[in-house]
């Protein structure tokens, strides 16, 4: 597996400058690339090199940085490892470039992403809604987005449930039993 | 005189679909020329709602991914968690979740042969098949107290040891349903019907499956010799002795053939792993779920279940919640994209049953 690793990360830098390498116990390794030459690394991949199969993109958002993270997962099914190609873009004007013609199926990942994350990616084809209908707040799976205001804002509780027991307090109340501290933010 | 083309909406209530979805078919007659789908109706943010909880509260939303095979999301969570702490796994523990992931995938063919026939009218197998099932999910029922979402595989092992005797019990049900195989190869794959509908039919051809990332039984229903459990071996499947069928044909019927020998292969898997299981404990305790952080990092598992590949990706931040839990299903792949373009030129009456053969289950799809 160490070959194997070895010669993969020699290819990749003889022909990409901008790429750094981190390897992982097991089948897994690790490429830090920059985001314009995603096309050609995840082509150069699929066609020289035989990781045919792309497993997963992922998206993670990261708030405090400033920056989200896109990581394709490609798979070759005869060197039997994973590989990670990791990269980020800035959180206030996210781009991202297309790569649906490599792989048909990373149409719907993109789709997805555009919706829930609001990245912008360059010439995608398809509906623009795709989960959520009528959507008019901001992308939904933004660490900034809170699910709660949004729930108290939208929608209301059922009528007649006003004057609902909580039943924490009721037994509270019967037991002398006190409500451990991590629970207390549940109480109404 | 060419017809007119007129837009059916095939969806999202009806019986031959596999969920809540809709597919937007443009006909001219019987034959499809353009298929759109349209999801949105099953999403219900399991992923944004796992970033508020701890670790272990999102291991319980794990098996609401996809209702008709549960146990595959539950073992990812539970092994992308372990990857992530570098946390141990008890022996038996492993052997045990083996044979929970392989009942799991035995109940789900049997829904499989349910739908399959039941979308080509044929319901006397849907009748057997799921009846047959409940056997399995009694077994469930014994071991974890649910029948449906078992919450039983979670990280560091699994909840609790096998009851006394279960053993026995697993292995009388498997020489029953064993019997009960053959009498569905009589009822479905000598039935005249049967192959006339599905021989031909929902062709996905080699080329088709590379370009599309097609996965599981659909992938070795074209020829391509292609599993997790032996690619990418986890938990103990590299221990055990089973063979990865494969058909030529590409239609609904080789893929029919590739499942209906799998089942088999499940159920000599589970035999296996009850002879070979060692003692000793089955959980390595975690600790307090109110305090427990994971170190800062990631993982990216994958299991095979019966519609095919499933990854799961954790981002762990170093706190007590997960950054982002993003799940990968099957259906994901086969649903949307595949389907679309499997679709053109085929009939409307085979939609369902292409559908069915594919592995489509929106609740994977929509998350």
């Amino acid at each position: 597996m160490k070959d194997i690793k070895a010669k993969l990360t020699e290819k990749i830098k003889a022909s990409f400058d901008t790429v750094s390498e981190k390897d992982y116990n097991g089948n897994r390794l690790d490429f830090h690339v920059d985001v314009k030459i995603i096309p050609q690394i995840l082509t150069f991949l699929k066609v020289n090199l035989g990781y045919i199969h792309l497993s997963h993109i992922s998206c993670v958002d990261w708030l405090e940085e400033g920056e989200f993270e896109i990581i394709y997962i490609l798979w070759s099914p005869v060197e039997k490892l994973k590989v990670f190609v990791r990269t980020r873009i800035n959180r206030e004007k996210p781009v991202l470039p297309n790569i649906d013609m490599i792989w048909r199926q990373a149409n719907t990942y993109e789709r997805e992403m555009r919706e829930m994350f609001g990245i912008e990616i360059e010439g995608l084809e398809g509906a623009e809604e795709f989960l959520l209908e009528d959507w008019q707040e901001m992308p939904p799976m933004r660490r900034d987005f809170q699910t709660e205001e949004y729930a108290e804002k939208t929608f209301w509780s059922r009528e007649g449930r006003e004057d609902a027991i909580d039943v924490r307090e009721e037994i509270i109340k019967r037991s002398r039993e006190e409500i451990p501290d991590f629970a207390k933010k549940y109480s109404r | 005189m060419r017809e007119k083309a007129t837009t059916l909406y095939f969806g999202p209530q009806h019986p031959g679909i596999t969920g809540n979805m809709m597919i937007r078919l443009k006909v001219e007659g019987d034959t499809i020329i353009k298929a759109t789908t349209e999801v949105g109706y099953l999403h219900r943010a399991f992923e944004k709602l796992q970033e508020k909880r701890n670790w272990l509260q999102s291991f319980t939303m794990m098996c609401r991914f996809c209702v008709p095979e549960t146990d595959p999301m539950e073992e990812l969570y539970a092994r992308a968690v372990e990857e992530i702490e570098g946390r141990e796994v008890p022996e038996r523990a492993k052997y045990i979740r083996v044979m929970v992931l392989e009942l799991a995938r035995l109940a789900s063919f049997m829904l499989w042969y349910g739908g399959q026939n039941g979308s080509l009218g044929l319901y006397t197998m849907g009748q057997w098949s799921v009846g047959d099932r409940n056997y399995i999910l009694d077994l469930f029922e014994e071991l974890t107290g649910g029948r449906i979402y078992h919450m039983y595989i979670w990280p560091g092992g699994v909840r609790r040891d096998l009851p006394k005797g279960f053993e026995g019990r697993v292995l009388k049900t498997l020489d029953y349903l064993e019997k009960r195989l053959d009498d569905y190869d009589d009822l479905m794959f000598d039935n005249a019907i049967f192959k006339k509908r599905t021989q031909g039919v929902g062709i996905v051809d080699k080329a088709t499956a590379v370009e599309h990332g097609v996965v599981g039984a659909v992938l070795r229903g074209c020829g391509i010799k292609s599993d997790i459990r032996i690619d990418d071996p986890y938990e103990v499947y590299d221990k055990l002795d089973f063979i990865v069928p494969t058909s030529d044909g590409a239609d609904i019927w080789s893929r029919a053939l590739v499942r209906r020998q799998e089942a088999r292969q499940s159920i000599r898997i589970i035999r296996q792993v009850i002879d070979t299981m060692p003692g000793g404990s089955v959980y390595n305790k975690i600790p307090n779920p109110q305090k427990w952080k994971l170190p800062k990092g990631d993982a990216y598992v994958r299991a095979e279940s019966v519609r095919g590949e499933v990854g799961l990706y954790v981002v762990s931040d170093g706190g007590t919640m997960p950054r982002r839990v993003h799940l990968r299903g099957a259906a994901y792949v086969h649903g949307i994209t595949l389907l679309e373009d499997v679709l053109v030129g085929e009939n409307i009456a085979d939609v369902s049953a292409i559908m069915n053969s594919l592995g489509t289950c929106p609740p994977e799809i929509e998350r």
